[in-house]
């Protein structure tokens, strides 16, 4: 079930942080937001996750999302945020337990939470103090946790589930970084579409396969990822200088999938 | 070595490796030292009374008979009624610290701290003060006062709630910097109706600004059970939308709950539950901030296990406080408010510390 926004626009004071952005996906697929910074990539991420208020409509399959309920949503919708600040000392595996209370099944499941955790490699921290641990490890024990959302949706076929990652990679080493991505598209292998913020544009080419470029608020380009290749485009979105713009132009190309991997 | 299947269909029963922290001991614990805090409540005092005239004192109050001689009579109508009260208020001065701070994400948002009690108790000392004027004093009693008390905790909360709390984050020193003037307005306040009260209204003003429990009765008591047990046992429920609270904001909404509805609900079944222990027995503080930070400790941030314990511990210190204090100067008695400020002051002190290096 294909995910629509159209004529998105979202408001912070006179600012325009999401100018009437109109976007289509298909179900399982990676779609890959770049773009520079304060280009309105997390709006666009909060506001399909319902956490802001914005005109337009957002549907999922013809189904208005703004009118589904909190515990509606999560059920169909797993979020990770780019940053979060845990007040308490919280153990690992309590806060990937959380991970289930929109089924409000944390204690019936723990081979799924185990499995969660051992696919973002941190089982073995599962006793530690969250607080204690490494921004890198912090962002993997928050993946487990979305993860082990729609873990049975992964299993069942997830049409019509969502996946919003917002630089979920950020603070990760990269043997982490795509074995992150790599559970991301396990997923949507099952039919939930995965929305990904990205920086690293390789990294994007790499999983990616459709990509969407914004800048001041709008799309400027969508398409495969074979989009980050070209240098002019980059030079445009990224405001690179033209040399640089070619450089990762020339790099992205490497890292696109071959028909290697694609088989 | 455990084996990894993620893609295994069958019925997801416990791995190892997913050890609570409160085990059965702190549990038991927890129940037996509110057992023996009652039990020591109802024994000690100036007039001796055995274990054998409690517990028959106990009967003839559930056969609603009279009591055989003087020592059931202390128990059931003085010592039964007092424990109890101290059990309620405790209980509900525990969880409402555990909520308020659950719901503000900092374990420095006590209500006594931010000014939620500071508000109850302006309100209440103005029902006192102020039915001497107003053709009100038909009305004062067991119900007015909570209600009252119940309306300026809301007040404040709702001040502070606004003040402090900017898109889902709290600023912890504008919160206390807030509560520090409500609580100075307060004392301004009490000053104020000290002036127009009479002498009788003066002692309760002075046992309002001290915090004691030396006027529970029967009907007090009934009236704490609706605005203290209620309460208590409903926010029970809430307890996995505190503990996703404690992930942000943003990540309760994602997972499920209407996080703005039930956080003003939860607010106000804390100010509830302040107001009413404010109303009865006056401002005690540092039960809201000793006893979940302890808790914490122990057994961990779930808020499951975390809720319930705090209300058997609040019980048990505010029991074990309040016995200390009818025994320690008798026959006179030190007001149980000026005890916990005594001993809740220095561990204050140690938390700002603490959270110092991290937040403020």
């Amino acid at each position: 079930m294909s995910l629509v926004l159209s004529d998105i626009t979202l408001r912070a004071g006179d600012q325009r942080l999401l100018d009437q952005v109109g976007l289509t996906t298909r179900p399982g697929s990676r779609v890959a937001v770049l773009g520079p910074n304060g280009a309105g990539k997390s709006s666009l991420l909060s506001c399909i996750a319902g956490e802001r208020v914005y005109q337009g409509r957002i549907t999922a399959a013809g189904e208005d999302t703004g009118a589904w309920s909190p515990a509606q949503r999560a059920r169909r919708m797993a979020v990770m945020p780019q940053s979060l600040q845990v007040t308490f000392p919280v153990r690992v595996w309590e806060v990937v337990a959380m991970g289930r209370y929109p089924w409000g099944d944390e204690d019936s499941t723990r081979q799924w939470q185990q499995a969660a955790m051992l696919e973002s490699d941190v089982w073995h921290l599962r006793d530690r103090d969250y607080q204690s641990l490494s921004g890198g490890e912090q962002q993997r024990v928050q993946l487990a946790r979305v993860l082990v959302q729609l873990w049975q949706q992964r299993q069942e076929g997830g049409d019509g589930c969502y996946l919003l990652l917002d630089e979920c990679t950020s603070s990760l080493d990269p043997a982490h970084q795509h074995a992150v991505l790599a559970s991301a598209r396990c997923f949507a292998a099952s039919g939930v579409t995965v929305l990904a913020v990205m920086h690293d544009t390789a990294l994007a080419a790499s999983w990616a396969d459709h990509v969407v470029l914004m800048k001041q608020g709008r799309i400027v380009r969508e398409g495969e990822a074979s989009l980050l290749c070209d240098a002019e485009v980059l030079e445009q979105t990224f405001d690179l200088p033209p040399a640089l713009a070619g450089r990762y132009a020339c790099q992205n190309g490497v890292w696109l999938p071959g028909p290697a991997d694609k088989a | 070595m455990l084996m990894h299947r993620p893609d295994d269909h069958a019925s997801p029963a416990a791995p190892d490796g997913f050890r609570p922290t409160a085990s059965v001991l702190i549990w038991s614990g927890c129940v037996a030292l509110l057992l023996c805090a009652f039990l020591v409540s109802l024994l000690s005092g100036p007039f001796p009374v055995s274990l054998a005239d409690a517990s028959s004192a106990i009967t003839h109050l559930l056969s609603s008979s009279e009591p055989a001689n003087n020592a059931q009579w202390v128990v059931a109508e003085l010592r039964l009624p007092r424990a109890l009260l101290a059990a309620l208020i405790g209980a509900g001065l525990g969880v409402a610290g555990c909520i308020t701070q659950g719901v503000f994400r900092n374990p420095l948002a006590d209500p006594g701290l931010i000014g939620v009690s500071g508000g109850a108790a302006l309100a209440a000392v103005s029902v006192i003060v102020l039915s001497g004027f107003l053709p009100l004093s038909a009305l004062t009693g067991p119900v007015l006062l909570p209600l009252a008390a119940f309306a300026g905790a809301l007040a404040v909360t709702w001040i502070i709630y606004r003040l402090g709390t900017r898109q889902g984050h709290t600023q912890v020193a504008l919160m206390l910097l807030a509560g520090i003037a409500v609580n100075v307005v307060v004392g301004a306040a009490t000053g104020l109706l000290t002036f127009v009260a009479d002498d009788d209204q003066l002692r309760d003003l002075v046992f309002w600004s001290m915090g004691s429990l030396a006027h529970g009765s029967w009907p007090e008591l009934l009236a704490l059970l609706l605005f203290i047990l209620l309460p208590v046992l409903l926010v029970m429920r809430s307890a996995r939308l505190l503990n996703a609270l404690m992930l942000g904001e943003a990540v309760a909404g994602h997972l499920g709950f209407d996080v703005q509805r039930q956080r003003r609900w939860l607010l106000a079944a804390a100010a509830m539950m302040a107001g009413a222990a404010v109303a009865v027995a006056g401002v005690i503080g540092f039960i809201g901030l000793v006893v979940p930070h302890v808790l914490r400790l122990l057994s961990g941030p779930d808020h499951r296990i975390l809720l319930p314990l705090s209300a058997l511990t609040g019980a048990s210190l505010l029991l074990l406080a309040d016995t200390l204090c009818r025994v320690i100067i008798a026959p006179a008695e030190l007001p149980v408010g000026l005890m916990m400020a005594l001993t809740g002051g220095p561990v204050f002190i140690l938390l700002l510390v603490r959270q110092s290096r991290r937040w403020l």
